[in-house]
């Protein structure tokens, strides 16, 4: 080795950057740029950007040009509401075998939906920055090394909106949890839009418009289990106070309850739908079209192994009785829960991170719960480093046949340590896709980051879960568990492509955050959400049949929606829709399809036949949108809730369903 | 305020004609760190764009993976957006880039060291594992990048500020926050203990 070899280093080849990395990173520090937020771009990290992010997304949202029109749309239609449509919800069950308990419910896992989400302010940025470099000097014979500069065209469009993680996708909506790719780039969960209240942080989604069948047949989403939003709404109102709108997400409140929806006949199939078609309560002169889902529960023999890694919060702020204490309780109830294979490590976070205890099989219980009980709170935050920790150890004990998984127990203030969110997503994502999948359980309220934490867990192939009791975080770890930790199908999406002859508008009830792009759908690369053993989902439409007064004027130069273009053909013309299901199984690429066409065969005449489940899901709904100030509600109040939901109890085992008709007297009279 | 002396391309062109492109350079980049620092996002975004692959390189250099250089070089960026603001002049700018990206592959290494304290659960191989070789590197270049990268820190830091990077002795003192004497010294050092190392092997 000489001078020589030395001389040569600055000759020697780099490998040049991926594609789209530049992009990100510019995208990243534009982030923390934003004048609006003042110079403490990188001293207040990951919670910073979500400022910004509000800001930012607040003003200048859609670009594209059919964003726009959807959003201009919802608006219009908001207020002229009073006529109703017809409510459709569907939903899809899957056999269960029973675990540890009967119902389990949606909960932890899941992941996301992708939709674009788009902060515009790039699009502009970008214009801007043409600009500027039309007014750089410009050397006749550029050099090449400032292409970059002087060729502003070029180089700046290659990182446009299809590299800019925020710029990306034209956004429908405000936010987007999601942001997602349908051309197979990495499947980002993009920082949404938040809503700052208190200190607790949500991100903004105006409901969905209702929309014509004849301009727009399809409608496709990624189905959600998470179910963190009840928990904020319960805590509100047990604190006689009504929620924020923001923090109200219909889906997440539906599907918080154990359902008891059909199973498959057989295991081929991890779900399969069960579609209700039935009159809207709110609405006489529309239906609702219930569409359930649920998954079949994996018997405890057959649970793979399961290799957990517990991260847990022990800064200062994790004190109250709360936080720190209510997470130890509940993961000792989860370590109660496992079997004797099953391997916990457990790493904390305060100043610093620390293994607390390294891997360890469930069959040394003792090792495990003195861990947990010597946790004590106190320093500051450094998130990102335990969460490094977190997965170094993981990744130790990584078991193919296992589920891998880490679960962050925290309160979502992450202080110290992270100057970058989109490298903590990043990071989090490349994990997901060397099978380490991410949970979180949310505690405290002042500063519970809830979009921050939405967007790691989705990230993660996780769910983010509220946790406020010990009993919801019996829920959450005991009742839920195997949903939580054993998923059964990944990357589940629906979509239904109404019947003009039949159906004139439709509105998809929740899911704000969750819809995808139509061709999304058999877009494999396009990630969604997961089902867990035993968990269920519902979603509801409500429909305008033809014939019913619609929401939606006619357009003066469109075919009118009466004289059908689309014929009714081999006796299609009677189906309401036809439901189409995506979904792979967990260790597939390859997607699966389930099909159904609803028909007349599913309808239930009145509201009081249909299933009890159903009836009490549409209770849920009604709720959840009351509390959104949903116009389309009409005359339909709490009491309406009260009495839908009373006789649609069902066995309710853990009395959840008598919690709510609770929940729905004391919105009654909650203050705003 | 530092340069890199070697723009590449330029080579065939001569010195003066380098000199000017430098020159022209410069002020695009004063213009664009004044309006950054005066909070025009879109000349940040220039000025991003511009530096981001001279940032890349040398995270490169340093970590010799390209994963690790690109989150390198965004954490970099995005440390630019918290402190461009109080940049005065693009001398501070440059310097400050190369000190920033310096402080960020070093703790990046260091961190790295630790996760290999990590033993007991052998956590470097599986990481490793999921890293692939990057197929420009040839087994000679990488054998000298292996050597370097093996040098003590400061011996390894000196080397590549000087000789990678193409700064003077006294440009990479500054990066390093020493004096210009111990740069000289560590590359001592460095030359002899590669020099060791080459005769011990051949």
């Amino acid at each position: 080795m000489t001078d020589h070899d030395l001389r040569r280093l600055k000759e020697l080849p780099v490998p040049l950057p991926r594609e789209g990395s530049k992009a990100t990173a510019v995208n990243a520090a534009l982030e923390a740029y934003s004048p609006s937020r003042g110079r403490l771009a990188n001293v207040k990290p990951v919670s910073a950007l979500f400022e910004k992010a509000q800001g930012s997304f607040a003003l200048g949202r859609p670009t594209d040009a059919s964003a726009t029109a959807g959003r201009s749309k919802s608006m219009r239609y908001r207020l002229p509401m009073a006529i109703a449509a017809t409510v459709a919800a569907v939903s899809i069950a899957v056999p269960l075998t029973l675990h540890l308990t009967k119902g389990t419910t949606p909960s932890l896992f899941g992941q996301l939906s992708q939709e674009p989400s788009s902060p515009p302010p790039l699009i502009d940025e970008q214009r801007r920055m043409e600009e500027v470099q039309v007014a750089q000097p410009q050397p006749a014979n550029a050099p090449i090394s400032f292409a970059a500069v002087s060729a502003p065209t070029a180089t700046h469009r290659s990182y446009d909106r299809s590299l800019l993680p925020y710029a990306e996708k034209p956004a429908p909506r405000a936010t987007g949890r999601v942001a997602n790719i349908s051309d197979g780039r990495p499947r980002d969960i993009t920082v949404p839009a938040t809503i700052e209240q208190g200190r607790d942080r949500f991100e903004q989604a105006p409901s969905n418009p209702v929309k014509s069948v004849s301009s727009e047949p399809v409608s496709t989403f990624s189905i959600d289990v998470d179910t963190a939003s009840y928990a904020f709404v319960r805590r509100a109102l047990n604190a006689g106070r009504l929620p924020q709108k923001d923090a109200v997400r219909v889906e997440e409140m539906i599907n918080y309850f154990p359902y008891g929806y059909p199973l498959p006949e057989d295991r081929t199939a991890p779900f399969k739908p069960t579609v209700t078609v039935l009159p809207s309560p709110w609405n006489p002169s529309n239906k609702l079209v219930h569409i359930a889902i649920k998954g079949y529960d994996i018997a405890r023999a057959e649970r793979p192994r399961a290799n957990l890694v517990l991260l847990i919060d022990t800064s200062g702020s994790m004190a109250p009785e709360n936080r720190l204490p209510l997470l130890k309780n509940a993961f000792r109830m989860l370590v109660d829960t496992l079997q004797s294979d099953d391997t916990v490590g457990v790493v904390t976070y305060a100043g610093q991170a620390q293994v607390a205890l390294e891997p360890t099989k469930i069959a040394e219980k003792h090792k495990i719960v003195e861990a947990i009980d010597r946790l004590q709170a106190g320093g500051s935050t450094a998130g990102a480093a335990g969460i490094q920790q977190a997965y170094l150890m993981a990744e130790a004990g990584f078991d193919k046949a296992a589920v891998n998984r880490v679960i962050l127990g925290t309160d979502g203030d992450f202080n110290v340590g992270i100057t970058n969110q989109a490298e903590l997503k990043g990071f989090i994502e490349r994990k997901r896709e060397t099978g380490i999948y991410l949970s979180i359980l949310g505690v405290g309220h002042d500063n519970y980051n809830d979009a921050l934490m939405q967007a790691l867990a989705q990230n993660g192939n996780g769910v983010a879960t509220y946790v406020d009791t010990l009993n919801e975080a019996r829920k959450v770890l005991v009742d839920e568990a195997s949903s939580s930790l054993f998923p059964i199908a990944k990357d589940v999406k629906i979509q239904v492509e109404f019947n003009p002859t039949r159906v004139a508008e439709y509105r998809l009830i929740g899911y704000e955050t969750r819809l995808l792009r139509r061709e999304d759908f058999s877009n494999d690369k396009v990630d969604a959400g997961d089902i867990g053993s035993g968990h269920a989902v519902t979603a509801i439409y409500e429909i305008t049949p033809v014939g019913s007064a619609k929401l939606v004027e006619d357009l003066r130069y469109a075919q009118p929606a009466a004289t059908p273009t689309v014929g009714p053909q081999n006796g299609k013309g009677e189906e309401y829709a036809f439901l189409k299901i995506r979904y792979k199984l967990p260790k597939e690429e390859k997607s699966r399809l389930i099909d159904l066409p609803i028909t007349q065969a599913f309808e239930k005449p009145a509201v009081g036949e249909a299933p009890t489940d159903v009836r009490f899901s549409i209770a849920v709904a009604g709720f959840a949108q009351l509390l959104q100030s949903e116009p389309h509600l009409k005359a339909f109040g709490y009491d309406e809730v009260i009495a839908l939901a009373a006789v649609a109890r069902g066995d309710d085992p853990f009395g959840y369903r008598a919690e709510f008709v609770s929940l729905a007297r004391l919105a009654k009279t909650a203050r705003p | 305020m530092i340069h890199q002396r070697n723009a590449q391309p330029l080579a065939s062109q001569g010195t003066l004609r380098l000199d000017w492109a430098a020159q022209v350079k410069d002020s695009v980049d004063r213009e664009l760190v004044s309006k950054a620092a005066a909070g025009c996002a879109s000349a940040f975004a220039a000025l991003l764009e511009t530096h981001y692959d001279t940032v890349y390189r040398m995270a490169w250099r340093w970590l010799g993976e390209r994963e690790a250089a690109e989150d390198a070089a965004q954490e970099v960026c995005v440390k630019l957006a918290g402190a461009i603001r109080t940049f005065r002049g693009e001398a501070e700018f440059s310097t400050w880039l190369y000190r920033v990206t310096y402080s960020v592959v070093i703790d990046e290494i260091r961190a790295r060291e630790r996760a290999r304290r990590f033993d007991r659960f052998d956590v470097v191989v599986l990481h490793q594992a999921h890293v692939a070789p990057s197929p420009e590197e040839e087994a000679l270049d990488r054998e000298l990048w292996g050597e370097v990268r093996g040098l003590p820190p400061q011996q390894r830091d000196a080397v590549l500020l000087v000789y990678a990077e193409d700064l003077s002795h006294a440009e990479a003192a500054t990066v390093m926050g020493c004096t210009e004497r111990t740069v000289s010294w560590h590359l001592h050092a460095a030359r002899k203990r590669l020099r060791a190392r080459l005769q011990a092997v051949g």
